[in-house]
């Protein structure tokens, strides 16, 4: 966990408006402005803005977020976790997650 | 829940040949993929294969896919397609999507070959239609026979991105230009090559500014970066394109591995990897993990990792005894060694020789342009001036291949031991003409040069695989090593028999003075 820091006033940039996460049509700036609102890391930037938790699931996305945030920070891109892996591995409907087969 | 000894997730080179090793031992084996074809990546791959001769080198990659598949079937390997593994638990259970259910399953041992995805890049345009990853682009064409667009960008010079981009000229899209941030050519010098004489041009130090088009991609503007990857302003230049593609690396898909709970380690640039002992062991007992989700290379490598993991799943659950396991894997770890070394090594990543292991100066041309300097090929132990049709062998990093030293029937041609080794050429023995070594050079970087065939004409044997077929007679233009026209090449054969698998020996007549600088032939327009 990165260490809770005050950071410089948020400049903006030209590219601000540029959708990053496709999915959920997050901007490079939205991200940078929740940095600087406290989202520290990928998870919490996941939970507050929703990049990263649409159709893909951030399997385009995941490494950009992560290296805004970074830079951002000023830190590491390995200083950051990934997002937790978690199960379905690839979106299914809750029909189909409902319809669970134990046996053969 | 139904059970087997072995359960593999995913069906590309790493986890078919886990399973295929494992069924060999008398495993039960079943392998789920998310694809409605297996062979991950294998069927996408239509050019020859680097590597050493005894492991599949020179063929095609698709055909790899086939014998594999062909393997695993004969070995009674259950083979699941339509089949994603959304998640994998305690106890070594499995929770997969088919049709409309969830099923569960639960293996003795569990190799995860889930492979890796491509790595994107944002800038301005890049989710404009028409801005896509290097490997979709090769989806379209090699799989689903589409041709992606007519004018394409390629960004990023790897090997996927030089590979990519010659099958997209193959495809028949003009490639405008090869651009990559790093101030050298990432992938082999001879894919580069290719390219290049091809007339694409290479824009080493270059990033993408911006894609144009309000729909869809209409253009894209690439700069100049300096040491900071920021755009030099100024150095902007335009280019009229439909299609952007992507080949900036791969990440390794660990999604599964984690939700296991495998210990992972950061890589830095590689990522976060999955903590592995030399058998593909995670830090959970019986869980493995193979091919690219371990670490990213080439499928030569995963396939030998694979089968690897098979065999130590094999011998963690009794099927194969102690020292069964040990030579095995002995004798896979050390061919996956050879293909560990020279220059492109994974351990020397980022590391830029300025002499080959030899001591020939390595081409800073090759490396910043995509192709080699006139003046330095003379240089290289492949190159030999001879009476007679003889082989031309422009071959100049240490890169591990070596079909070239078994295609020649007369032995002209010798790599030796270390298959990283420059080929070279045995001055006393007799080159027949026979074209063997031109087709079996997975990097098409030997011609058979005749440098004088009589009234003030020398013939040059070009590798060609591009369509429509040229007939003798058919008249051209030569073009240099750097794409560039250099003289008028008439056709003086073309074949294509089937051992040459599908690369065609193109024999044209130049004026004697071209004959060392002649490299590809393009019809008359």
């Amino acid at each position: 966990m990165t260490e809770r820091k005050l950071l410089s006033d948020l400049v903006p940039q030209p590219d601000d408006d540029m959708v990053v996460c496709r999915c959920e049509e997050i901007t490079k700036g939205e991200i940078r402005r929740a940095v600087h609102d406290g989202m520290f890391n990928i998870h919490e930037a996941r939970r507050f803005l929703r990049c990263g938790m649409g159709l893909c699931q951030g399997q385009t996305c995941g490494r950009l977020v992560k290296a805004i945030i970074a830079r951002e920070l000023g830190i590491s891109q390995s200083e950051l976790d990934d997002a937790t892996g978690r199960a379905p591995m690839r979106p299914t409907e809750m029909r189909i997650i409902a319809s669970e087969v134990f046996g053969e | 829940m139904k059970r087997y000894d072995l359960i593999v997730a995913g069906a590309g080179p790493a986890g078919l040949s886990a399973a295929a090793e494992a069924a060999k031992c008398g495993m039960r084996v079943a392998v789920f993929d998310e694809n409605a074809k297996p062979g991950g990546q294998l069927f996408k791959q239509i050019h020859k294969f680097f590597g050493s001769k005894a492991h599949k080198a020179k063929i095609r990659g698709f055909n790899i896919g086939s014998e594999l598949l062909a393997e695993a079937e004969r070995l009674g390997v259950e083979v699941f397609l339509n089949a994603p593994v959304l998640g994998l638990y305690d106890g070594r259970e499995i929770l997969v999507r088919i049709g409309d259910e969830t099923r569960h399953y639960k293996g003795d041992s569990i190799i995860v070959a889930t492979g890796a995805s491509e790595n994107m890049l944002a800038f301005p345009g890049w989710t404009l239609p028409g801005v896509m990853g290097a490997g979709a682009a090769q989806t379209m064409m090699n799989i689903n026979r589409v041709r992606p667009g007519s004018r394409v960008l390629m960004l990023g010079s790897g090997n996927v991105g030089l590979v990519v981009g010659f099958q997209l000229l193959q495809a028949g899209c003009e490639v405008v230009a090869v651009a990559d941030a790093a101030p050298r050519v990432g992938g082999y010098g001879v894919h580069a090559a290719k390219l290049a004489r091809c007339g694409v041009p290479f824009y080493l130090s270059h990033t993408i500014v911006r894609a144009e088009g309000s729909d869809c991609v209409t253009g894209v503007t690439i700069g100049e970066v300096d040491s900071g990857w920021s755009v030099i302003p100024g150095t902007e230049k335009h280019f009229d394109a439909d299609t952007i593609c992507i080949a900036v690396g791969l990440s390794s898909a660990t999604g599964l591995l984690k939700t296991a709970g495998c210990e992972m380690e950061d890589k830095g640039p590689f990522g976060r990897l999955p903590v592995c002992d030399e058998y593909g062991q995670t830090s959970i007992t019986g869980i493995y993990a193979c091919g690219d989700v371990s670490g990213i290379e080439e499928a030569s490598s995963a396939m030998i990792e694979g089968r690897i993991s098979g065999a130590a799943a094999a011998n963690y659950l009794g099927f194969l005894p102690d020292a069964a396991l040990k030579a095995r894997a002995g004798e896979l770890e050390q061919a996956l060694e050879a293909l560990r070394e020279g220059m492109f090594a994974p351990k020397n990543r980022g590391k830029i020789p300025d002499k080959t292991d030899e001591g020939f100066d390595v081409s800073m041309s090759l490396l910043t342009r995509g192709y080699l300097d006139d003046a330095e090929v003379a240089g290289y132990p492949g190159v030999r001036s001879a009476a007679g049709t003889h082989p031309v062998i422009e071959c100049t990093q240490n890169i591990p291949c070596n079909p070239c030293q078994d295609a020649c029937p007369k032995g002209c041609i010798t790599v030796g031991e270390n298959i990283v080794a420059l080929p070279q050429i045995d001055a006393g023995a007799e080159c027949i003409g026979c074209g063997l070594c031109v087709a079996s050079c997975s990097g098409q970087a030997i011609f058979l040069v005749n440098e004088d065939i009589g009234g003030g004409l020398a013939s040059v044997t070009i590798p060609y695989e591009f369509l429509p077929a040229p007939k003798p007679g058919d008249t051209g233009v030569c073009l240099g090593r750097d794409g560039k026209p250099v003289c008028p090449g008439e056709v003086l054969e073309f074949k294509s028999p089937p051992a040459f698998d599908k690369t065609g020996l193109l024999t044209v007549a130049v004026p004697q003075a071209f004959c060392g600088r002649a490299r590809f032939w393009k019809r008359e327009a």
